[in-house]
């Protein structure tokens, strides 16, 4: 899938991964993509619960082993 | 406007210390207005330079919970207090707690409101998500 940036948020935990998107879509502009990667179990809800409660779009996931990638339209 | 996320804080342990904060960050982060109210012994956990301990017959073991902690790549307590602050979750220090245990002003972390009950409450009255940790 097409992106403009990468957040690796590959070994940290819960809220991390949350705060550091949040900051990041914070520096970029409406309607690129962001590709997170991250490995902690809970992403797998939390991610699309953020998306849903912020407005930004989450477009994909995709696992690979035990990361997984998300795929967010900046709102 | 923002919807909000209140906290009441009445403990000080290590436990309580770093719940509150990782709920009251998520919520900042999901832009959720979020306050957090210290009062009783949570009060200690603003005050500069704290350094929780698990409760009861466990806190000598609390080098251990830090240890993995670290170990894990998540922040120290005071680290987390400074991360809340940035990201724009509001401190507030109990007035009443703060005369009966002698703390002023001066001994709070940079960034923390001193507030009464009532003050507290006008908020939490209107919040979507209220929160008792203690």
């Amino acid at each position: 899938m097409n992106k403009d940036a990468t957040l690796d948020a590959k070994g940290l935990m819960c809220p991390m991964p949350i705060v550091q998107l949040a900051k990041k879509v914070k520096e970029m502009n409406s309607g690129q993509i962001l590709e997170l990667l991250a490995d902690d179990i809970g992403a797998k809800e939390d991610v699309p619960a953020w998306c849903n409660r912020t407005g930004n779009q989450l477009l994909g996931t995709e696992a690979e082993g035990i990361v997984l990638k998300f795929y967010i339209k900046v709102k | 406007m923002a919807e909000k996320l209140c906290i009441v804080v009445s403990e000080g342990s290590f436990d309580k210390a770093i719940m509150s904060l990782m709920l009251a960050t998520t919520g900042a982060s999901m832009g959720l207005e979020a306050h957090v109210f210290y009062s009783f012994f949570g009060l200690k956990l603003l005050k500069k330079g704290t350094k929780p301990k698990l409760p009861g017959i466990m806190k000598p073991f609390t080098f251990m919970m830090t240890g993995k902690m670290k170990k894990m790549k998540m922040p120290g307590y005071q680290e987390m207090l400074q991360q809340a602050i940035d990201l724009g979750v509001n401190l507030y220090a109990c007035s009443t707690t703060m005369s009966l245990m002698n703390v002023s002003e001066s001994d709070l972390v940079k960034g923390t409101k001193v507030l009464g009950a009532s003050a507290f409450l006008n908020m939490a009255a209107d919040a979507k998500v209220n929160l008792f940790i203690g």
